[in-house]
């Protein structure tokens, strides 16, 4: 057994503490990079007036470092200021705020889906004929499967049904829709069961289950840091394709926010919602190492229970 | 299927698309109130939409908006996943560390959330799909060379190569043939198409999002229609509206594009 290898989940946790601050330096220096005044690229003159304006309220006259700093400075205090044309006046926090933990409900959900099939296919609990259907059904991109669903429920309770039942309905609908789209349930399934069966193969495991050992507790410590990354991959694809499944199903989520921040040039609120989905990759990368440390500090400091 | 006749079937439908997007028409023509929502029986060959504009013009429009983005998001992808697999066998550590450190950080992040966030950004003379498609293929392009990376190296990587030097064989046949032409090839093939039918699903998914919202989309310019007009109008067939055809054609296009990518997979399988 080699050294304990601290490098990635090292590499890892730098990476989830910078992400939120490196997301709005990245959009702060793209910018001031591209060709022309930035308060003119976010408010073009043509669709839009009092750009001087703005651009002294929101501290863009300040150069890059001056708006950043202003802007990071405000928003570690929860200030983003005030929306610019989506919800004028409104404060960006304020929508921030309500989004965010709708958001965070529907991956969740999504990821449930996604997982339970997944889990037990990797215990050997799921026969391999429903990989057909699943792959099947993962063949439609997102867009089809939440209009079909966006119509069943506007069939059913209206276009207008935001709230109650049909509000929770269009959650539930849209996680299911997150979960079986663009293949994310198949591929799951499929990728869980062949990590843990081709591992379930090795020739240690064998040695340990005639050791009286159980199979799971040697087999996780080494799986597990595959899964982990696999998963994080995962679960981005679903924080992605939220954007895409909130708009045409009407959940008021983070997706949405960015969305129509996007649609109507609204940067205060783009940079808001762009941070806010850097500060969720940033846990799912600070998840991931501490999966990888909790394993290479099993192999460092419990030898005994992993058998490499 | 045989690898031959899929990969006949999958240039056909390719070189259609191509050819339908090449001979769209710059403008749809002036509606025709008298003949809106008739179905492709009564004006054929597809029907029209709910202002008598003819449906296969507006396929055909779409078809041109996403061809050519999804055609170079194909090549970069498997000329991208190539060298890294070439790189691999090379024995250049320092330049496969670096290449996997910038995968790393450009995967951490949604890609849609990126791809919107580009869109803000990106100048309105610029507008376009081309630009989305860009950056949407550089966000892809990790997970696609860390593939075929990892293909290159369980192959032996640098070991590979120096026996088949030891054997005689050309430069060309080392890394034409064996490497890219036998072993990646399956790799190759599969991420670019994945990625070619991604930036059309980007496209309709983006196009359909401001569409339904009655905004200018982002991704092409307003005198084209996209296929996401065709979704949109065979949504409102899910409603009541008598657009069934429109229904059936998007869900055809989109069919379709799997369809195609599927059959470029089935016709680069490894023997």
């Amino acid at each position: 057994m080699g050294a304990p290898d601290w490098t990635r989940p090292t590499i890892r946790l730098a990476s989830a503490g910078l992400l939120p601050f490196a997301v709005p330096a990245v959009l702060t220096a793209t910018l001031w990079a591209l060709p022309g005044d930035p308060a003119a690229i976010i408010c073009p003159p043509a669709i839009c007036t009092g750009g001087a304006e703005l651009a002294a309220r929101w501290h863009l006259d300040a150069g890059p470092t001056g708006f950043y700093t202003h802007w990071m400075t405000s928003a570690l205090q929860g200030d983003f200021g005030n929306s610019w044309r989506m919800a004028q006046g409104t404060p960006v926090g304020e929508l921030l705020w309500t989004s965010l933990p709708v958001t965070t409900a529907l991956v969740v959900l999504s990821a449930l889906w996604m997982a339970s099939p997944a889990v037990l296919a990797g215990l050997g609990r799921l026969p391999r004929a429903g990989d057909g259907v699943l792959r099947a059904a993962g063949l439609a991109p997102s867009v089809l499967l939440a209009l079909l669903a966006a119509a069943f429920v506007e069939i059913r309770y209206g276009a207008l049904s935001h709230d109650g039942f049909p509000a929770l309905l269009r959650v539930g609908l849209a996680s299911l829709v997150l979960a079986l789209a663009d293949g994310a349930t198949s591929q799951a399934v499929s990728a869980t069961r062949t990590v843990l069966s081709e591992e379930g193969k090795a020739r240690y495991l064998g040695i340990a289950t005639l050791r009286g050992e159980g199979a799971l507790s040697n087999l996780l410590p080494n799986v597990l840091p595959t899964l982990a990354g696999y998963w994080r991959g995962r679960m981005l694809h679903l924080l992605s394709g939220a954007v895409v499944v909130e708009v045409i199903l009407g959940v008021p989520g983070l997706g949405e926010l960015l969305w129509d921040g996007t649609l109507l040039q609204d940067f205060g609120v783009v940079l808001a919602a762009a941070w806010a989905f850097s500060w969720m990759a940033a846990c799912l990368l600070l998840a991931q190492a501490l999966v990888e440390v909790g394993v290479v500090a099993a192999v460092r400091y419990v030898p005994a229970r992993v058998v490499t | 299927m045989n690898r031959g006749t899929a990969l006949t079937v999958a240039s056909a439908g390719m070189a259609a698309l191509l050819l339908a997007g090449a001979l769209a028409p710059e403008f749809l023509p002036v509606p025709e109130l008298g003949t809106r929502m008739a179905p492709p029986w009564e004006a054929p060959p597809l029907g029209r939409d709910d202002r008598g504009i003819p449906l296969h013009l507006m396929a055909m429009q779409g078809a041109g908006i996403v061809a050519g983005p999804a055609l170079m998001a194909a090549v970069t992808t498997a000329v991208c996943a190539g060298l890294a697999g070439w790189i691999r066998c090379q024995n250049l550590p320092r330049l496969d560390g670096a290449i996997q450190a910038v995968g790393e950080v450009l995967g951490s992040l949604p890609r849609l959330v990126v791809v919107l966030v580009a869109a803000l950004l990106i100048p309105p003379s610029f507008k376009g799909l081309m630009p989305v498609a860009v950056v949407w293929t550089v966000l892809s392009l990790p997970a696609a060379m860390d593939e075929a990376a990892v293909a290159a190296a369980r192959l032996g990587g640098a070991r590979f190569v120096e026996a088949l030097r030891a054997h005689g064989f050309s430069q060309w046949r080392i890394y034409g043939i064996h490497i890219l032409g036998t072993n990646l090839r399956p790799i190759l093939v599969r991420q670019a198409a994945e990625v070619a039918s991604q930036v059309v699903f980007l496209e309709i998914a983006l196009s359909y999002l401001a569409v339904a919202r009655n905004e200018p989309s982002f991704t092409h310019r307003e005198n084209l229609a996209s296929w996401a007009n065709l979704l949109y109008l065979g949504y409102t067939a899910l409603l009541g509206q008598p657009l069934l055809h429109a229904l059936v054609l998007a869900i055809s296009l989109l069919a379709a594009v799997v369809g195609c990518a599927h059959l470029f997979v089935v016709a680069a399988r490894a023997r």
